[in-house]
C-alpha cells in the first residue's frame, strides 16, 4: 500500500499565526531544497538577518509564475499560473484570502487542505505541488491544474450525453480516491459533483479538502455540520459526533444517483426537510433497522415509511443495470455500520460486469474544452499569430547540399 | 449468329476434331474446352462422353481425365492466351495481396514481380509442380487474409459501379433540369411579350416606349431572380450530395489481415500486423493492493480498559464509528516508514533533479515512499 512518508506525523497540529504555519512548511520543505542550499547560504551571508524560513519560502515562490484569474470562491482565488522555467506546465494558484474571521491565523480550510493534500498523492486526489506565502503573508497553495471542469457541469449540461460505461468510468474513478483516502483515515466530507474535478486526460480527481479531517480517534467528538445537505448521511443529520467513512460512501451514492437520474436525488431544503427526503425515499431508520438510531441526538420521526428493497433501486435506476443497482443499494444503506466501505464498493462486481468503463480518453467532456486542450497543447511561448500563420511551411534547401 | 455464341469466326468449314462433323452440316454447332488440357470439341461430343461421368479426354495420345462441369466456351481464339488468362486468374486469386499491407513500395513491387514468376512458370510448364505445391501451400496458410482481400475487392468493384451508375444519374438529372429551366425560360419570355402586347393594344400611343421599356425590365428582374434561387438550390444540393457521399464513400478499411503472418516465408515485406493487445480487465483499485500489511495482522479486538466505554456506547456506535478503524490506524501509524530510508531517496531525487526531471514535492515524496515500501 502507498502510504506518504507524512502519514504517521502527529494529527494534533496547532497554528498559532500564519507566520509559524509557514515556518513548518518550510521545514518540512528544507530537505526539498537540499540542492539548492549553496545558493542559499551565499545569499544568507550577505543578508544575515534575513531567517532561512523566509528564503525557503522565496525560493519556492521564485518557481511558480502567476498567470490570469480563473475563479474566486468564497475564501480563496485561484489563478493560472506555470513552472518559471517550464511556461509549458500549468499549474492552479489558490490564493487564500485574509479572512477577517481570522485576523491572527489561517482558515481552518486552509489549513485542512494542506495538511490532507501534502500527506495524500494518488491519481484521483488533486495533488499539492507546493506551499508558499506571498506578500502581506497571503498563502498560495499551488495545486495540479485540472482543465475539464467538475461532474456538475457535465451533469447539468443538456448538450452531454453519457452512458452507464462512462458513469462506471467516473464512479470507479471517484471510488478510488475516495478509498485511497479513507485507507489513509483521511475523511473528504464534502464530496460532491461540484468537487470532482477532471484533468485534461479526463481523469476525475477529488478536490476542495477544505472539512477533511482524520477519524477513527476514540472519544473525539467530530462535528456533524458538514457535507453539502443533500449529499450529507444520516447519521450525520441525526447530530452523530463520532463517524467513519460511511458518511463519504453516502455522498458517493448521491453522487452515482445524481449521474444516473441528471438532477440531484435527494435535494432537501433545510435539515429536516432533508432526514424527510431520505426517509421517503430509502425508509424510515427505526431501531430494528439501525439499532442505537433513537438515541442520536437529532434524531426525529414523523410516520414510519417501511424500507425500500431491492426492487425500488432496480425501478428507479434502470440504466445502472441490477448490478449496478445493487451496488447503489449498498452504498444508500441507513445504517452507517451496514453501508458498504468504499474498499466494499470497489470490491463490488459491478466493475466487472458488462459494459466496461469508458476510457478516459473516450470520456465526455465539458463543451469548450477544445479550447482549453489547445492551450494546453501548444507549447510555451508559442503563439498562432504569426505573420504567416496561413501559408505554408517554406521549404528548407538550406540542409540539402 | 456466331458472334452470340461466344466465337466471332465465320468459319463454315469449321470441323470438331473429335467427331468430325462440320458447321456447314451443323450451324448450330458451338465448340467447348476444358482448362485441363484446353483440346476443343464440340457440345454434341462434349454431352455424348462425359454425360454419364469422368472419361479421359477424347483426343488421341490425351490422357486427361475430363469432368462435364468443367467444360466452358473459349473465350480467346488463341488457346495459349486462353489457357494463360485462366492461369494468372487462378494465381492472382490466390496472391491477393494488396499495395497498403507491404512496408515499402519496393516491397510491393517484389512481390507483384514474384507472382509473374509463379505465373510465367506455369504457363511455361517449368518447375510445375513445385511452384503448385507453394501456392497450395500459401493458399491454405493465408486463407483468412485471401478471403479479407477477395471480400475487398468485390466491395471495391461494387462501389465503383455504384458510383458510375450514381454519376451517370446525376448527368441524366442535370440535362433534364437544364431543359426544363431553358423551356421555362422561353415561356416567360413569351408571356411577358403577350402582356406588353395586350396592353399597348388598350393603352394610348404615348406610354408604348414607357412600357416597352418596364416590360423589358420586369423581365431581366423575373428571370435574374429565378436563376439566383435555381443557384440557391442547385448549391444546397450539391452540398446535401457531397455530404452523402463523405458518408457513404467511407473508405474502405484495409481488410483485418489476420493470420497473414503465416505468409511471411513466402511473400517478403508485409507488413508486421500489430494484433491489438486483449484489453486487461477492469482493475477497481489500478494496481494498488487492498489491504495489504507487510508486518503485522489485525486482530478482530484488543483488550484494552481504556476502550471498553467505547463498547459499550450505543450511540457511538449508531453513529458509524467502528474501534476496528481504529486499531487499523494505529497499527498502520505504528509501522508506517519502516523501510524507508530518508537519506538514500533525497540522494536519489537530487540525482534525478540534477537531470532535469524536477517533479511536483509531495508527489515525488509519495512516490519514493511507494518505493521504499516496494523494497522493504
Amino acid at each position: 500500500m502507498a502510504l506518504s512518508p507524512f502519514g504517521s506525523r502527529s494529527p494534533a497540529v496547532t497554528v498559532a499565526s500564519p507566520n509559524s504555519a509557514l515556518r513548518l512548511k518550510a521545514a518540512a520543505a528544507a530537505p526539498q531544497n537540499a540542492s539548492a542550499s549553496t545558493s542559499t547560504i551565499i545569499r544568507s551571508d550577505l543578508n544575515p538577518e534575513r531567517e532561512l524560513a523566509e528564503q525557503l519560502n522565496d525560493d519556492i515562490r521564485r518557481k511558480y509564475v502567476k498567470g490570469k484569474k480563473l475563479g474566486e470562491g468564497t475564501y480563496a482565488i485561484v489563478y493560472l499560473g506555470n513552472y518559471r522555467d517550464d511556461p509549458s506546465s500549468l499549474v492552479a494558484i489558490k490564493k487564500i484570502k485574509v479572512n477577517a474571521e481570522y485576523k491572527d491565523g489561517l482558515t481552518m480550510d486552509a489549513i485542512r487542505e494542506v495538511k490532507y493534500l501534502q500527506e495524500l498523492s494518488h491519481r484521483n486526489i488533486i495533488a499539492l505541488h507546493d506551499v508558499f506565502s506571498s506578500k502581506d503573508q497571503n498563502l498560495n497553495l499551488v495545486l495540479e491544474f485540472l482543465p475539464g471542469g467538475d461532474l456538475e457541469m457535465l451533469i447539468k449540461d443538456g448538450d452531454i450525453h453519457y452512458g452507464a460505461a462512462d458513469i462506471k468510468a467516473w464512479m470507479g474513478m471517484l471510488a478510488r480516491g475516495v478509498w485511497f483516502c479513507h485507507e489513509n483515515f483521511v475523511l473528504h466530507r464534502d464530496i460532491k459533483p461540484n468537487n470532482l474535478l477532471i484533468g485534461a486526460d479526463g481523469e476525475v480527481k477529488l478536490a476542495d479538502f477544505g472539512l477533511a479531517r482524520s477519524f477513527a480517534d476514540p472519544y473525539l467528538n467530530m462535528t456533524h455540520q458538514v457535507i453539502t445537505r443533500w449529499y450529507r448521511p444520516p447519521e450525520l443529520l441525526f447530530g452523530a459526533r463520532q463517524y467513519s467513512g460511511a458518511v463519504d460512501v453516502w455522498s458517493m451514492g448521491m453522487v452515482f444517483a445524481e449521474l444516473l437520474l441528471r438532477v440531484p436525488l435527494l435535494a432537501g431544503m433545510s435539515d429536516l426537510d432533508q432526514i424527510t427526503k431520505i426517509c421517503e425515499a430509502f425508509g424510515t431508520p427505526t431501531e430494528e433497522n439501525w439499532p442505537g438510531v433513537t438515541q442520536l441526538p437529532n434524531y426525529v420521526t414523523d410516520k414510519v415509511v417501511p424500507l425500500q428493497g431491492r426492487d425500488f433501486f432496480l425501478r428507479q435506476f434502470p440504466t445502472a443495470g441490477p448490478v449496478g443497482a445493487d451496488l447503489l443499494m449498498s452504498m444508500c444503506v441507513l445504517d452507517p455500520r451496514k453501508r458498504a466501505t468504499a474498499l466494499q464498493v470497489l470490491q463490488h462486481r459491478w466493475w466487472t460486469t458488462e459494459p466496461r468503463p469508458t476510457n478516459n480518453e473516450d470520456l465526455p467532456r465539458k463543451s469548450g474544452t477544445k479550447k482549453m486542450g489547445n492551450d494546453l497543447a501548444r507549447v510555451g511561448g508559442e503563439t498562432d499569430e504569426g505573420l504567416f500563420k496561413n501559408a505554408a511551411r517554406q521549404l528548407d534547401f538550406g540542409g540539402k547540399k | 449468329m456466331a458472334s452470340k455464341n461466344g466465337i466471332d469466326r465465320q468459319d463454315e468449314d469449321e470441323v470438331c476434331p473429335v467427331c468430325k462433323s462440320s458447321r456447314y452440316l451443323n450451324p448450330n454447332m458451338r465448340f467447348l474446352i476444358n482448362p485441363e488440357c484446353y483440346h476443343k470439341m464440340c457440345e454434341s461430343c462434349v454431352d455424348r462422353i462425359f454425360s454419364s461421368g469422368p472419361a479421359s479426354c477424347p483426343v488421341a495420345g490425351c490422357r486427361k481425365t475430363l469432368r462435364k462441369n468443367r467444360f466452358r466456351q473459349q473465350t480467346f481464339e488463341d488457346i495459349g492466351v486462353e489457357r494463360e488468362v485462366d492461369i494468372r486468374r487462378r494465381v492472382m486469386h490466390i496472391l491477393n495481396r494488396r499495395e497498403e499491407e507491404f512496408d515499402s513500395k519496393r516491397a510491393y513491387d517484389d512481390f507483384l514481380e514474384q507472382r509473374e514468376e509463379i505465373i510465367a512458370n506455369l504457363v511455361c510448364r517449368t518447375d510445375v509442380a513445385k511452384t503448385e505445391a507453394q501456392l497450395q501451400a500459401y493458399a491454405q496458410e493465408n486463407m483468412q487474409s485471401i478471403k479479407a482481400n477477395q471480400l475487398l475487392e468485390e466491395q471495391e468493384a461494387t462501389s465503383f459501379q455504384k458510383k458510375i451508375l450514381m454519376e451517370q444519374e446525376e448527368a441524366r438529372l442535370r440535362q433534364q433540369m437544364a431543359r426544363e429551366e431553358y423551356e421555362n425560360e422561353r415561356r416567360e419570355q413569351q408571356a411577358t411579350r403577350e402582356d406588353f402586347l395586350t396592353r399597348l393594344a388598350s393603352g394610348s400611343a404615348v406610354d408604348a416606349a414607357a412600357l416597352a421599356r418596364e416590360g423589358n425590365k420586369v423581365h431581366l428582374k423575373k428571370s435574374s431572380a429565378r436563376r439566383s434561387e435555381e443557384e440557391r438550390i442547385r448549391q444546397k444540393q450539391a452540398a446535401l450530395r457531397g455530404s452523402e457521399g463523405k458518408r457513404t464513400g467511407t473508405p474502405l478499411t484495409t481488410a483485418d489481415t489476420a493470420g497473414a503472418v503465416a505468409g511471411a516465408g513466402f511473400i517478403k515485406g508485409l507488413r508486421k500486423i500489430k494484433t491489438p493487445e486483449p484489453e486487461k480487465p477492469y482493475d477497481p483499485f489500478m494496481g494498488l493492493v487492498p489491504g495489504k500489511r507487510d508486518y503485522y495482522t489485525q486482530l478482530e479486538s484488543y483488550p484494552y480498559a481504556f476502550l471498553d466505554k467505547l463498547r459499550a456506547d450505543t450511540t457511538v456506535q449508531a453513529g458509524g464509528y467502528a474501534l476496528q478503524e481504529y486499531y487499523s490506524r494505529t497499527l498502520l501509524e505504528a509501522f508506517a516508514g519502516l523501510g524507508c530510508f530518508v537519506q538514500e531517496e533525497v540522494a536519489e531525487r537530487d540525482a534525478t533533479s540534477a537531470l532535469g526531471l524536477s517533479k511536483p514535492a509531495s508527489t515525488a515524496g509519495a512516490a519514493m515512499a511507494a518505493v521504499g515500501e516496494k523494497a522493504a
